[in-house]
């Protein structure tokens, strides 16, 4: 190893540091969990912000992309008007309201005063600097536990709708053997200030359930979204997940899966629109640990403006892994001279009865579609507007669930047209 | 299927020790002291007969080296190598510099005979259906002879090593030396900057097209010796040359450590086709032993419709780590990346490309087969980047691995970045075993089961087997089924 | 010449047994015609003859020339003389047709104790067979089935039967998929190729083909057992009746 000379901190290391100094006595938690934090917290000053050496951020400079951190947050509870209408709102701290059965619902704060956390709360490795400031800020969150064999009818909605300044929430999740059920995770600024976020979802998703999960993030254009969602499947679990990154100044959002339970199937989509002078990187990393196992996630990028955006994608394939299926493809359209985007899918097999692959395109828009539009009496702006729709729209639409689908659908309208 | 289980048991208790170019030459040598600082850099210097310019050249590397720390990125995991337990000059004592033919030792020509290497322009005239090649043979750290000089120059080719070249062509060297790799550029190429000792050097003149193949063997004959080769090709506009490059070592149970520096120079309308067949000693059926190959080969397609192709079929070395890339500075230039990477035993291969697009309108292609056995490791690692200025640039990738038996892993690491929107990159990837359907079908006709393996592997590396010349594909295929005899046969 | 006697056979490492008792004797010179449901076992029983390995033999026999083929490899067999035409015919990257046929061509005669074919010998034997079934010469140029028609990949599995010279021929549903004059062109193939002393076992589910490749015998194939066997009558009757008669027949 290299000998490490400690590097004088950024403005915005300087600042988490000051910042957690401040908040520490409002935060809530056992002694166990103080004491972790302020490990944390140390492990960060000590080590400093990720930088592109460390090869997982490799295309996010952490240290130097963050430039500013908040100050202040604002914990009040905002109820926004739910995705889809018939679903179940949820949000840490306020009264849950009457539940369907076999939902249990339980305030993160509660566990981090108890203190039985601890171990959940550590970080993944020494490169996870989302764990690390999560762990250190984490205020709030709610636990969802979905007794086995419950099968939702509606949709649960997680939200965090804050007024910017710091974020920090958690979310333990378990879906019971047999379970069914759709999760919406929202995240979004209704304030005017410039928000500091972390999330961070454990999921575990129990033997023959079904879940569909769903990410939206519609971040201010000055904020930084850091989240990280780590699942578990076991044996037969099916794991549909979409995320629709839509905002945000600099976000990063890391994927952990690990397929633990034979049978076990994820279904990845991702969207990802960027634009103004963000900076998004989305970072997954899946194991295939047991044989049997199933996987396929697609990518679709949009850039316009300024932006730049990462996807890092790790299919691993453990030694006895056999049979494993794993597909993946990271699909860019890159609209502007001044964006950029980067692609690093990786693939890491050990087991040799395989089908594993993966591809990555960076294109424009195809010249011969747009010439067919356009022959069609379509103006070219119209023409291109439709053309990127479609990019993105035929992802959604495989999800069969109509009040869904249109959800998204009105998400990825609302943010096209800032560029119609 | 038992069979295909037998095949893998088979291969894990395959016996690299069959690589058959093992055997060590019992030549007088003439040896610095082992060990790396200023004075040993002086020795080789002065032993080369060098200018004044080329000392203070390496004693800078050195310096810099001195500064640097081994890079760990890669995924390959050796000892730490003592660089002062290495000797960094050997060379055979009658053979102070390249002569003519009748002046070689006549044990180091019957060693390059061993090896299926003529160097007899006589014996290579003689034959009638083979194509002329020119032969640059360079025996632990001197070249020992170059053929085919005269007929060379007279179509204004220069072909010599480049320790020769150094004296008689100063102008030509410095102005290229080190352009495309700087001295400053890696770890190794810094360190071989420092201590290089021989190589080839080709230049070819405006407007000409190389008479014929030019071709270097690489041989490393001394114990506890470090290879340092370093090889300059520069065309000139309109010109083109295709360079072949062999290499071997005996077996021996230390690792030596080899880290060549190549680098090409492509003008404007100029190509270069530079093929490798790598066969260093992989190390024995135990991982002891073998050869570690850190190697840093770029080319600089520096003007306008240049382009360079690379071609390399990797079997040996215990260790591989090498990145033969373009930089596409010039306008609708063109970089090629084909490979094959056959890994067998507990060989390590960390190899891929570069592809850095700065020009307009430039394109490169990548064709990479990676082949695992045994208990080895095997790693594609690229980068495909657009500059923001590099419009329309086009890259097609395409990586394919192939497990054989369930010890052994595969792993492909891309970097794909895009800095233009009229950029068009195109990456796939693929990991499998071979198809149980194919094999039924070619043993349906009636092909043994190790045959029909071979023939599938060999159907698989075909794409890139193609690009080499023809009688370097006959000896790439017959090497990738002896790398790995115990699975096919 | 084959003689399959109250053949069972299930999915390896499983308890699906998909052939259950099934008796049939071909004899040399003869062709058989299998018809039989969907799922009743006719491409399982010519995976079977060829030696696949993903199917196990649990109870039976099948003799090829009176001796037991259980024990042989897939590669011995087709030494032998067993040759399958695939339903679906495998694409095999990179490997020329030609080079294919050579090596298959030369391991078989290697197996048999002959010595292998001179290359012009070779190319010879190849054009006048390819010419035959209307194959162009550029198609073996082409790695083995890649980017061919579903017509091409058919007329290529006859053009290596009458290349390989088999003794016993199961064709595994060699109409599918063709248009009317190509099934002709492989059915001319076919045809050329019936002598008294080659067998032929021809698996379809339609009675179209045999209208072409008229059999000696039809049996009647359904959940792994011969439940009907006669002459070509029986392919018309169940065309005009389809397979409920005979299935409730045997049940």
């Amino acid at each position: 190893m290299n000998i490490q000379t400690k590097p004088p901190l950024t403005l915005a290391e300087q600042a988490l540091v000051d910042g957690f100094a401040e908040r520490l006595k409002d935060l809530p938690g056992s002694a166990a969990v103080s004491d972790l934090r302020d490990r944390l917290i140390g492990e960060l000053k000590d080590h400093g912000l990720p930088t592109r050496r460390i090869e997982s951020w490799h295309y996010t400079d952490f240290r130097v992309l963050l430039k500013s951190v908040p100050e202040g947050g604002n914990d009040a509870v905002r109820l926004i008007e739910p995705l889809v209408p018939e679903a179940i709102r949820l949000v840490a701290g306020a009264d849950a309201g009457d539940l369907p059965a076999g939902l249990k619902v339980s305030d993160y704060a509660d566990a981090l005063r108890d203190g039985r956390v601890t171990t959940q709360m550590e970080p993944r490795g020494a490169d996870d600097a989302i764990g690390r400031i999560s762990g250190a800020f984490v205020s709030c969150g709610l636990g969802l536990d979905l007794a086995a064999g419950t099968a939702l009818e509606h949709p649960v909605e997680l939200q965090v709708a804050h007024g910017g300044g710091h974020t920090h929430q958690r979310f333990p999740v378990r879906i019971g053997a047999n379970a069914a059920a759709t999760v919406i995770e929202r995240h979004t600024n209704r304030g005017s200030d410039p928000a500091f976020v972390t999330s961070v979802t454990d999921l575990v998703v129990g033997n023959d359930a079904n879940l569909t999960w769903i990410i939206v993030q519609t971040q201010g254009g000055a904020d930084t979204h850091l989240s990280q969602i780590n699942v578990t499947l076991e044996e037969n679990a099916r794991l549909t997940l979409y995320v629709v990154n839509a905002g945000g100044k600099l976000v990063r959002e890391e994927i952990h899966v690990v397929a633990k339970g034979e049978g076990a199937d994820l279904q990845l989509r991702g969207v990802n629109l960027l634009d103004g002078d963000s900076h998004t990187d989305v970072t997954l990393t899946l194991g295939h640990d047991v044989p049997n196992t199933t996987s396929t996630e697609t990518f679709r990028n949009v850039v316009f403006d300024r932006a730049r955006g990462v996807f890092q994608g790790q299919i691993r394939v453990a030694q006895d892994a056999q049979k494993t299926d794993a597909r993946m493809a990271s699909n860019t359209l890159l609209l502007s001279d001044d964006g950029e985007f980067s692609t690093k899918p990786e693939l890491e097999i050990f087991a040799d009865d395989v089908q594993c692959a993966h591809g990555a395109t960076v294109a424009d828009i195809d010249d011969v579609h747009l010439f067919y539009l356009m022959s069609r009496g379509i103006p070219e702006p119209q023409a291109r507007g439709l053309l990127v729709k479609a990019f993105v729209n035929e992802i959604v639409e495989e999800l069969e669930d109509e009040p869904l689908v249109e959800a998204l659908h009105d998400v990825i309208e609302t943010w096209l047209e800032r560029h119609g | 299927m038992p069979a295909v289980q037998e095949t893998i048991e088979r291969v894990r208790e395959i016996d690299v020790d069959q690589y058959k170019y093992g055997f060590e030459t019992i030549i007088e040598t003439d040896k610095a002291p082992k060990g790396l600082n200023e004075d040993i850099i002086r020795f080789i210097s002065a032993k080369k007969d060098e200018p004044e310019w080329m000392l203070d050249w390496r004693l800078a590397a050195y310096r810099r080296w001195l500064t640097l720390e081994e890079p760990t990125w890669a995924r390959v995991d050796y000892p730490k190598i003592d660089f002062n337990d290495i000797y960094y000059y050997a060379a055979p004592k009658k053979t102070p510099g390249p002569k003519t033919l009748d002046e070689v030792d006549p044990e180091l020509l019957r060693t390059y005979e061993k090896l299926g290497i003529p160097l007899g322009e006589q014996e290579i005239l003689a034959g009638v259906e083979q194509r002329k090649v020119a032969v640059d043979a360079v025996f632990d750290s001197v070249s020992v002879v170059t053929t085919f000089k005269e007929e060379l120059k007279k179509a204004g080719v220069i072909f010599m090593s480049i320790s020769e070249a150094i004296r008689e062509h100063p102008d030509l060297v410095r102005k290229y030396l080190g352009t495309v790799v700087p001295t400053t550029d890696n770890y190794y190429a810094t360190l071989n900057s420092a201590v290089f000792t021989d190589g080839s050097f080709v230049f070819v003149p405006k407007g000409v097209r190389c008479p014929m193949e030019l071709s270097t063997y690489f041989r490393i004959n001394e114990k506890n010796t470090g290879q340092f080769e370093r090889t300059l090709i520069i065309c000139e506009e309109g010109a083109y040359v295709s360079y072949l490059e062999g290499c071997t070592a005996p077996q021996r149970d230390e690792n030596q450590l080899h880290a060549a520096v190549v680098e090409l120079v492509a003008l404007d309308d100029a190509e270069i086709k530079y093929s490798t067949v790598q066969n260093w000693y992989p190390g024995d059926k135990n991982g002891k032993g073998g050869i570690y190959n850190f190697v840093t080969k770029r080319g600089d397609c520096r003007g306008a419709r240049s382009k360079i192709s690379w071609t390399q079929v990797e079997t040996g070395s215990a260790i591989t780590w090498k990145y033969p890339s373009c930089i596409l500075r010039g306008d609708d230039s063109r970089g090629e990346f084909y490979s094959i990477a056959v890994s067998n035993g507990y060989q390590q291969v960390d190899s891929g490309t570069k592809m850095l697009h700065l020009g307009k309108n430039t394109s490169s292609r990548i064709i990479s087969k990676g082949i695992s056995a045994g208990h080895s490791s095997n790693t594609y690692r690229g980068q495909v980047s657009a500059h923001r200025k590099a419009s329309n640039a086009r890259n097609f990738t395409q990586c394919d691995s192939l497990l054989i038996g369930n010890a052994c892993g595969a792993h492909t690491v891309p970097y794909i970045e895009a800095k233009n929107s009229t950029a068009q990159f195109e990456h796939e990837a693929t990991t499998s075993k071979i198809s149980e359907d194919q094999l039924f079908y070619c043993m349906q006709r009636g092909i043994p089961e190790e045959e029909a393996v071979a023939l599938i592997v060999n159907g698989f590396v075909r794409e890139v087997i193609q690009e080499l010349p023809m009688e370097f594909a006959v000896e790439a295929q017959k090497l990738i089924n002896i790398s790995l005899e115990g699975s096919v046969g | 010449m084959l003689e399959i006697r109250n053949l069972h056979a299930r999915i390896a490492d499983t308890d699906t047994e998909i052939i259950r008792g099934l008796d049939l004797t071909v004899k040399a010179g003869e062709v058989a015609a299998i018809m039989g449901p969907n799922g009743s076992g006719k491409s399982t029983l010519s995976y079977i003859l060829a030696g696949r390995e993903d199917y196990e033999v649990t109870e039976g026999d099948i003799l090829y020339n009176g001796e037991s083929i259980l024990e042989m490899d897939v590669a011995e067999r087709a030494a032998s003389g067993i040759f399958l035409a695939f339903q679906y015919p495998v694409e095999i990257p990179g490997v020329a047709t030609m080079q294919f046929l050579k090596v298959a061509l030369n391991e078989q005669r290697k197996a048999r104790g002959e010595g292998e074919l001179s290359t012009p010998d070779f190319i010879r034997k190849v054009r006048e067979a390819a010419g035959e079934l209307k194959i162009d010469p550029d198609m073996l140029k082409r790695p083995v089935n890649v980017g061919f028609s579903g017509g091409e990949k058919k007329r290529a599995e006859i053009l290596q039967m009458a290349l390989l010279e088999p003794k016993l021929c199961v064709l595994d549903e060699t109409d599918s998929g063709l248009d009317i004059d190509a099934l002709r062109i492989v059915a001319d193939g076919v045809n050329a190729l019936r002598s008294p002393d080659r067998a032929m076992v021809v698996i379809t589910h339609y009675q179209r083909l045999l209208e072409h490749i008229v059999p000696d015998t039809v049996h009647v194939l359904y959940r792994g057992q011969v439940v009907k066997s006669g002459d070509k009558s029986i392919a018309l009757e169940l065309e005009e009746n389809g397979y409920a008669d005979i299935i409730d027949a045997a049940a």
